[in-house]
């Protein structure tokens, strides 16, 4: 009995000690589930660089980033989409002025599994597919195959993309499968031969097939062009300019640095600059 | 000579105890009391606080809208928070998950009680409740990536990840729960009325279905609402495995579809919601839908157990 | 009906009810066996040589100088690989070569203005290097054999030119001696498609052994080093000789994955030879060995778990669970005392019973909404602190998971010491309290203990309540419980659906997902033991 007292108030005092610890130098990143693999990877870079500064990246989504950069909580936020009218006003009404950074550009392509014959759809199509018209690939000459929709309906920016280009505004099917983001969505149509969703160009990758939108492929050099129409760029925001030379300062300019840019590549996203 | 009596502490000083005595034991006892209070707190707090979130969703949308509308576009240009789709979803899973788990675990709680000696009882129910132990995750991770593959190669499905997937994984996971509140509500009926069955010729079978279970029903109720408790308030294994679509199915008999539940709606929907919004609201308002519920279940169960311990007279 | 028939049905119920518990202990069997044996493979198995260098790199671990020593020796069979396909991709690369030729120009006009020469000298050098650039980039664009040979038969003829030695204008010679001999062997009209195969095949064997030695390193962990591991390897070799193509049969059906081997699309030229090299010397080159990484259980990972172990996640659970078992404990003790020793039945104490009861019975998921409401977004600005997830709220929010199991174990273990043991401390003078304290409780604490790993396995396993209160899957460890952290259970559920890094490396899913399931069991394993050995000791079996 004495025993568990004694442990008890031992770990008491550890926590409490830990808890006392001054927050040392620490940068609070959070929002696009597009942009977080970019920032993971900045951060681990960053890590070589400066070992003893705490960088934490959370992905919840644009609109989460944007509210914690509104409310203080957070330092930069990663949005894969610019910042609404409202999230500006609430930004300023709370003395905050918002900050773009593009760090790289960002194509929304629609993937299907590899065994699809299906090569191209135009945005008409897509649209279709997503309301329920279309429910099945016969109709656009593949395989007699349910279509397995998938969709992000939240406050991504990815799907703020695909409904600005290709929903317009118009409310999906009810059978549309939800995923909470990126990843999620290229799992599901790696597995699944009747699927189709639409990611971030990062995550086109050898195990699904990105279709042709409207007859363009995306790739870099249609991204960069703007020839591939749903196309954006990719944001970080902060309060401000980040002071020169602050943490945040190099965080935000990393992306204009080569080893900056090798990583965007290597997460398959398309550099604003080039070396 | 009447043993003493430890509940009622007799209001008069004893001419043994002094003021201090009578005033530690009586504030010793209130702050006791007041500790033992937190767990009422506790629920009180649970419930204010989903209600203060939800309320102003609450009056913002009406009701019946939210109730009985199968659209849920929270972030549409006209957010629309109908939640039908998901409570149809929640009762799928569940309705199903129970046509699974509850023949199984009836015949395995009888099993455990009837037909097998002390021995093998032993060792057969760790076997199960280490079936209660695995956490959710890791069957929700069983779903997603053995069960799910396996059900669309081998059955064909157009995908893995649907109702029928995340029902079966429930069942699983309620079965323990079943398995030993029955298993304690038939082990407690009387042996008189066994051996009066035996003796009027009756096989075991017979004394089973006809003598025991009957006997033995109201636990057996609560077993089920026990069960169906745990399968209405599973997230993760719904997250993972039912596919989140928010739709009715179809032919209302076609389980290969994915629905959405609401724990999952939450849950997903939850991580990238801004907080204060309608949508946020929305959520909260679909968690005390279901707390809800399941606190009506809660006092279902109760109530049959109660019933279970009027009639065989024993605690449990 | 008869009775012979009832009998036969009685047996079949038999029958029936045995096949069902058979059934439920291969579903348990189906459910672990899957994630403990593909978990184990996380921690034991057949690493490589790059496995060993990420180790000493990333975590420091290894002797050194035997890791060189295998290096080296190990150097020239790997070298021998990746000289056969530059040399390949320098033969026919024309747009690099062009590139090239083009800077060796620069370079060697930058030279020459060093020099001391007239500008007349100077002009003509000037003039020479640029024709044989100029021809010698025809040469690269050019795809009829004749031409080719013609150019390079021009340039290699200023091949001994006094002017030219000891200046950069050397590597016009060794490139245009390189091309001819490629040119030679290989059909130009394809040089496209073997450039892009060529490609393909560089980034394979860079995924396979390593970014070549002398290359810049590139900047992600993930990317420094070759296949960590024997199956990795061999998985990727077999990409290596074997190309999978969907493949279109019918119109309108499903494209089918054909396998054709790489060796075919290189027929007749020089790296042909190169697949059975790899194949032949894959051991060589990358040295299998067994091992027992008992580390994954201690070593941070790299984002994505792409390498490392599971260290900060098991930390993390560690820290949530013991913080709220520290908050739940006393209360849930003190509770069950009350309950059982001091509560009479009246109405009050019937609703603290029914509202333990509901408590136990609210999904989850409330719980997190409940722990976001309360204790995130009300409790932390209420006392001064910035509302956010961290340790601290995700603990509360489990300890309130937790008490009702809490008090009812406990409560039980109270309820169950002998009346004698009570009624002889008090027989003997000692008041209600010593009574509880010093003999009441101590001889429940077995039954309590069994409550404490019981509600301890719960909350290890639980991903719910702190999806929104504190648990996240990438960060750095928690310098401190106003921070959030990593955890067994939300990482599991990340690998498994949320990251697409996790899907390369399945030895990692399933290793989490196995730490988590095989640290509950053992909890649940020690109480089930703890508590037979109780019921004997009580009962006196």
């Amino acid at each position: 009995m004495r025993k568990l007292v004694v442990c008890g108030l031992v770990i008491l005092a550890l926590v409490l000690t830990t808890a006392l610890k001054a927050a040392d130098k620490a940068l609070q990143i959070e929002g696009s589930t597009t942009v977080g693999p970019i920032c993971d990877a900045f951060t681990e870079a960053f890590n070589k660089t400066y070992p003893d500064i705490k960088i934490t990246v959370t992905k919840n989504g644009s609109g989460n980033g944007a509210a914690a950069l509104i409310d203080k909580r957070c330092d930069i936020a990663m949005m894969s989409r610019f910042m609404k009218l409202e999230e500006f006003t609430a930004a300023v009404d709370k003395g905050v002025m918002p900050v773009a950074h593009t760090i790289a550009l960002d194509g929304v392509c629609m993937i299907v599994h590899p065994s699809n014959p299906v090569t191209e759809l135009s945005i008409q199509q897509i649209h279709d597919i997503y309301i329920g018209k279309i429910k099945n690939w016969k109709e656009l000459g593949g395989p007699d195959m349910p279509i397995v929709a998938i969709s992000r309906d939240t406050s991504s920016g990815t799907y703020e993309t695909f409904d600005n280009f290709v929903m317009k505004k118009v409310k999906m099917d009810a059978g549309i499968e939800y995923v909470s983001s990126n990843p999620q969505v290229h799992a599901r149509v790696k597995t699944t031969p009747g699927a189709i969703g639409y990611v971030g160009i990062g995550f086109l990758d050898a195990e699904v097939k990105g279709l042709k939108v409207n007859g363009i492929m995306p790739s870099k050099e249609t991204i960069t062009n703007g020839t591939y129409s749903l196309s954006r760029p990719l944001f970080l925001f902060t309060n401000g300019f980040p002071e020169l030379g602050s943490l945040s300062y190099n965080f935000c300019t990393f992306y204009l640095s080569e080893k900056g840019q090798e990583i965007i590549n290597a997460k398959g996203f398309v550099p604003v600059t080039h070396y | 000579m009447p043993t003493a009596d430890f509940k009622h502490q007799p209001l008069v000083l004893n001419y043994r105890q002094g003021l201090g005595n009578f005033l530690s034991l009586h504030i010793g006892r209130t702050i006791l009391f007041l500790i033992t209070c937190i767990s009422v707190l506790s629920v009180l707090l649970i419930f204010f606080f989903i209600v203060r979130e939800s309320l102003p969703f609450l009056q913002k949308f009406r009701l019946t809208e939210f109730l009985t509308n199968t659209g849920w576009y929270p972030q549409a240009e006209k957010p629309q928070f109908g939640a039908l789709a998901l409570i149809v979803g929640s009762f799928y899973v569940t309705i199903t998950a129970l046509l699974f788990s509850v023949p199984t675990g009836l015949l395995a709680a009888v099993f455990l009680s009837d037909i097998v000696s002390f021995k093998v009882q032993t060792i057969v129910k760790p076997v199960i409740e280490l079936l209660a132990a695995i956490p959710s995750v890791a069957y929700g991770f069983f779903a997603v990536m053995v069960l799910a593959p396996w059900m669309q190669r081998k059955l064909g499905f157009t995908t893995g990840v649907n109702a029928l997937n995340a029902s079966f994984v429930l069942a699983v996971m309620a079965l323990p729960t079943i398995v030993s509140v029955a298993q304690d509500s038939i082990s407690a009926v009387g042996r008189e009325l066994r051996e009066a069955s035996y003796g009027l010729g009756a096989t075991r079978m017979e004394t089973i279905f006809k003598v025991v279970i009957p006997a033995a029903h109201s636990g057996i109720i609560a077993a089920i609402i026990l069960g169906m408790m745990r399968a209405v308030g599973e997230t993760m294994v719904v997250w993972m495995a039912s596919g989140n679509a928010t739709r009715i199915p179809h032919p209302w008999w076609d389980l290969s579809g994915s629905i959405r539940t609401m724990t999952a709606t939450i849950a997903g929907d939850m991580g990238e919601t801004a907080k204060g919004c309608d949508h946020y609201r929305a959520l909260f308002a679909i968690g005390l839908l279901l707390l809800v519920m399941t606190l009506c279940l809660n006092v279902l169960s109760e109530y049959f157990l109660a019933g279970a311990v009027k009639k065989t007279g024993t605690s449990k | 009906m008869k009775v012979i028939a009832r009998s036969i049905l009685d047996n079949i119920f038999t029958a029936l009810t045995w096949a069902v518990v058979f059934i439920i202990v291969i579903l348990l069997l189906l459910i672990l066996g899957p994630i403990l044996s593909r978990g184990t493979n996380a921690v034991v198995f057949r690493d490589t040589i790059e496995f060993r260098k990420m180790q000493m790199s990333l975590f420091n671990r290894g002797t050194e100088a035997k890791l060189t020593a295998e290096i080296s020796e190990i150097a020239p069979v790997r070298q021998k690989a990746y000289d056969a396909i530059d040399k390949f991709k320098s033969g026919i690369d024309t747009e690099s070569l062009t590139e090239q030729v083009r800077k060796i120009y620069r370079d060697c006009g930058q030279e020459l203005s060093y020099k001391e020469l007239t500008p007349q000298q100077y002009t003509e050098i000037r003039s020479s290097l640029k024709e044989i650039r100029d021809r010698l980039q025809t040469a690269f664009a050019s795809t009829d054999k004749a031409k080719i040979a013609e150019c390079i038969g021009f340039v290699m003829g200023y091949a001994d030119d006094e002017r030219f030695k000891g200046t950069s204008a050397g590597d016009f010679f060794r490139i245009a001696g390189d091309f001819q001999k490629s040119a030679e062997k290989i059909d130009l009209a394809k040089h496209r498609q073997y450039i892009a195969a060529a490609d393909e095949m560089e980034d394979l064997l860079t995924l396979l052994l390593g970014p070549p030695p002398g290359k810049s390193l590139p900047a992600t962990a993930m990317n420094q080093f070759g296949a960590t591991r024997w199956d990795l390897a061999e998985k990727l070799m077999d990409n290596l000789l074997w190309k999978e193509q969907w493949v279109p049969q019918q119109e309108g059906k499903f494209l089918v994955k054909i396998r054709t081997e790489r060796a075919k699309e290189f027929a007749g030229t020089e790296i042909e030879p190169l697949f059975d090299y790899i194949k032949n010397n894959l051991e060589k080159m990358l040295k299998p060995k067994w091992q027992f990484y008992w580390q994954y259980f201690i070593d941070d990972s790299t984002p994505g778990h792409y390498f490392g172990g599971v260290g900060p996640e098991i930390l993390g659970t560690l820290l949530l669970t013991l913080l709220s078992m520290l908050f739940v404990i006393p209360f849930g003790i003190v509770s069950a005392a009350y309950l059982a020793e001091c509560a009479s039945d009246n109405l009050v104490i019937k609703i603290i019973r029914m509202c333990i009861n509901s408590l136990a019975g609210v999904p989850s998921i409330i719980f997190g909404l409940f722990g976001l409401a309360f204790f995130v977004l009300f409790l932390l600005p209420a006392f001064g602190f910035v509302s956010k997830p961290c340790i601290l709220t995700a603990s509360l929010t489990l300890s309130i998971l937790t008490l009702p199991v809490m008090i009812r174990a406990s409560e039980e273990a109270i309820k169950a010491v002998p009346f004698t043991y009570k009624e002889a401390s008090l027989a003997l003078g000692a008041s209600k309290f010593k009574t509880f304290m010093s003999v009441t409780l101590p001889a429940a604490m077995p039954g309590i203990l069994t409550g404490i790993i019981l509600s301890l396995s719960r909350v290890a396993g639980e991903t719910a309540p702190i999806l929104f209160t504190g648990a996240v899957a990438l960060g750095p460890l928690p310098s401190s419980i106003f921070h959030t952290t990593r955890t067994l259970s939300y990482g599991s559920y990340d690998m498994a659906v949320g990251d697409r890094l996790a899907a390369m490396v399945p030895h990692n899913q399933y290793g989490m997902v196995a730490t988590l399931v095989l640290l509950v069991l053992c909890l649940n394993t020690s109480a089930i033991i703890l508590r037979s050995r109780l019921f004997k000791k009580l009962h006196g079996h």
